[in-house]
């Protein structure tokens, strides 16, 4: 997560910018997953085999489905914010010839 | 029907972009109207609504989405949606607002971006849904997902102005999705320790039983900073200036007054619902920093604005001093600070909105805002320059205008806590505006001889558009009708609004 930040915020480069925000996005995405995981667990469906009913779950027994689920709206933010992200980093690109942050810095205030 | 209200503020602007989107491929006319009824049914919605709320007892509506309600002992299971006094004010101020908008952009829209007005105005509804729901959600992490729809909406709102836009917009992504990310982070922290997600239940929880968790404190700095960082607050004002001076006019109108004070709210709601005043006032070391970073956010917004010389980046420093205002407010953590930070969220919105719009029409008719172009304005566009000069009256805080009032209450806060730096930073912003007000003045009304006298040359009247004056009219006389209903304001909204606090 610290290497995303950093990288986010201290590279000059717009696309290595693109990948620290993607770094971040995944560190805190296995965050919230291993919140929700527990030893020995399944996947949170209720089959007829895994030893609990539908009123009465084995709780321990399986990982707690509302952090996947967070997740899951999660990546799709941060597929759609990295989409955005290219995209514009693709225009400066076409304007300056550059992803360097100074260079196009000087070409704007030429 | 009058049960589902609250869904309708944000199911018309959504259903509306999505229509507007669709529609477009073989109508593009009628992406306008659609957007347009969309923004009046939710307006319509948030006035009923605030009715209903002053009518009721509690001053809480609560709307379970899709039925998932109160399950007993397990406390509310999914999304709820909660409309009390300090939200529903907000709502009625954001649609209202966005509805102006929507009025005064479709002209310039026209000229600005011939061709693409039908995925402008997708775009445009689809920012004012996410605002609202960031401001009537009952989630912490629905309100995550929500700044997430408002912030990549408005990314692509401000990309419109081409040129210097992309890199403008480009570097407001990289801050926006850290302070996105920082929240998220933040609610991780706050889910670790309780278990939910759901604002009630959190306000039940942390207050009582997490006073001293380093998890759930953790978690309250994360998710501060990450909301300061959406509202472009000083060491992270950078994006700011740029991505709204770049931006097209439209977008600028609507970003301006509405995405910063949104996310006020969010900090606030976090900082009194959830955390409580008594857990803010217990960590004195983070008031201390916030006080003194708004203070000097109010002196950087202001000494920067002295330093441009086109309208619209003063504007935009502007809001950045603004900003500070609110926060400090907010972080004074007293009875009168907070009532003037919540005051100053609405009355800021009506004056920012107003400066973009007198912005927009000057813009409009002479393609640039640079102040030493600027000459003769009063002549031939008399009624936008009155406008100008009754919204920078009111930025400066004299007296019929609702900037007055909220510096009042600001001031009377932060003397009662003892916190003279944020008096002395807010008496100099003042100041200082004053000095842009004159300037203004006497390079718009002073420079050019009167050509009413005679043997001056007579300059055009080329005032703007009726229908982007008559919205930019509504917002300026709005705002000294808001300094007039002060007390009505404070009384019977604001002050029901906030909990109650505790004596220092």
């Amino acid at each position: 997560m610290m290497t995303g930040l950093w990288s986010m915020l201290a590279q000059g480069n717009l696309i290595k910018k693109c990948i620290g925000m993607a770094i971040f996005q995944t560190g805190i995405i296995l965050f919230f997953i291993s919140i929700g995981a527990k030893n020995d667990a399944l996947i949170p469906i209720l089959t007829e085999g895994a030893n609990h009913t539908f009123d009465n779950p084995n709780i321990d027994k399986v990982t707690n489905p509302l952090t996947q689920i967070l997740m899951l709206t999660a990546i799709v933010v941060g597929v759609a914010t990295l989409g955005v992200g290219l995209a514009l980093a693709q225009k400066v690109y076409q304007q300056h010839d550059s992803f360097d942050e100074d260079e196009i810095l000087n070409n704007q205030t030429k | 029907m009058i049960k589902h209200l609250p869904i309708f503020i944000v199911l018309a602007p959504l259903l509306g972009a999505v229509l507007a989107a669709l529609t477009s491929w073989y109508r593009p006319k009628l992406s306008f109207p659609i957007v347009l009824s969309g923004l009046f049914i939710s307006c319509l919605s948030s006035f009923c609504l605030i009715f209903n709320i002053l009518n009721s007892e509690s001053g809480v509506i609560h709307y379970q989405l899709g039925g998932w309600g109160d399950k007993g002992e397990y406390g509310i299971v999914g999304i709820q949606i909660t409309v009390d006094y300090l939200n529903g004010l907000i709502l009625t101020a954001v649609t209202i607002i966005s509805l102006l908008t929507a009025i005064f952009s479709s002209q310039s829209v026209n000229r600005e971006l011939a061709g693409q007005q039908r995925y402008f105005f997708a775009l445009f509804s689809l920012l004012v849904t996410g605002l609202l729901g960031i401001t009537i959600t009952g989630d912490i992490f629905n309100l995550y997902v929500f700044m997430e729809i408002a912030a990549l909406s408005s990314y692509a709102l401000i990309a419109y102005g081409k040129g210097r836009s992309y890199m403008a917009s480009f570097n407001y992504l990289i801050m926006g999705t850290m302070g996105a990310c920082l929240y998220l982070l933040g609610v991780g922290f706050v889910f670790v320790k309780t278990g939910t997600l759901n604002i009630e239940n959190l306000s039940l929880l942390i207050p009582q039983t997490l006073q001293t968790s380093q998890t759930v404190f953790v978690g309250f700095v994360l998710i501060i900073v990450g909301a300061w960082a959406k509202m472009a607050f000083f060491p992270m004002h950078g994006w700011l200036p740029n991505a709204y001076t770049y931006a097209p006019t439209a977008s600028g109108a609507l970003l301006a007054p509405l995405a910063t004070k949104v996310s006020v709210y969010a900090m606030i709601r976090i900082m009194i619902t959830v955390y409580s005043i008594d857990y803010v006032l217990k960590s004195p070391n983070i008031q201390t920093a916030a006080l003194l970073l708004s203070s000097i956010a109010i002196l950087v917004g202001s000494f920067f604005s002295l330093t441009q010389t086109n309208l619209r980046k003063i504007a935009c420093y502007f809001i950045v001093s603004e900003i500070g205002y609110m926060v400090g407010g907010a972080w004074l953590a007293n009875d009168p600070g907070l009532k003037g930070a919540v005051y100053h969220i609405i009355a800021d919105a009506a004056m920012t909105s107003a400066l973009f719009m007198v912005i927009g029409c000057i813009l409009f008719r002479t393609g640039q805002v640079e102040l030493k172009k600027l000459d003769g304005l009063f002549y031939k566009m008399p009624i936008t320059f009155i406008a100008l000069v009754i919204t920078m009256a009111a930025l400066i805080g004299v007296p019929p205008t609702c900037g007055f009032f909220s510096k009042f209450y600001l001031i009377q806060g932060a003397a009662q806590a003892g916190t003279w730096h944020f008096v002395g930073a807010l008496l100099i912003s003042s100041l200082i505006k004053a000095v842009i007000l004159f300037r203004i003045i006497e390079i718009g009304y002073n420079k050019v001889p009167n050509p009413a006298k005679e043997g001056n040359k007579t300059i055009p009247r080329d005032e703007a558009p009726i229908s982007m004056l008559i919205p930019t009219l509504i917002v300026t006389l709005s705002l000294i009708a808001l300094g007039i209903f002060t007390d009505t304001l404070i009384t019977d909204f604001i002050a029901k609004a906030l909990p109650e606090i505790p004596a220092p």
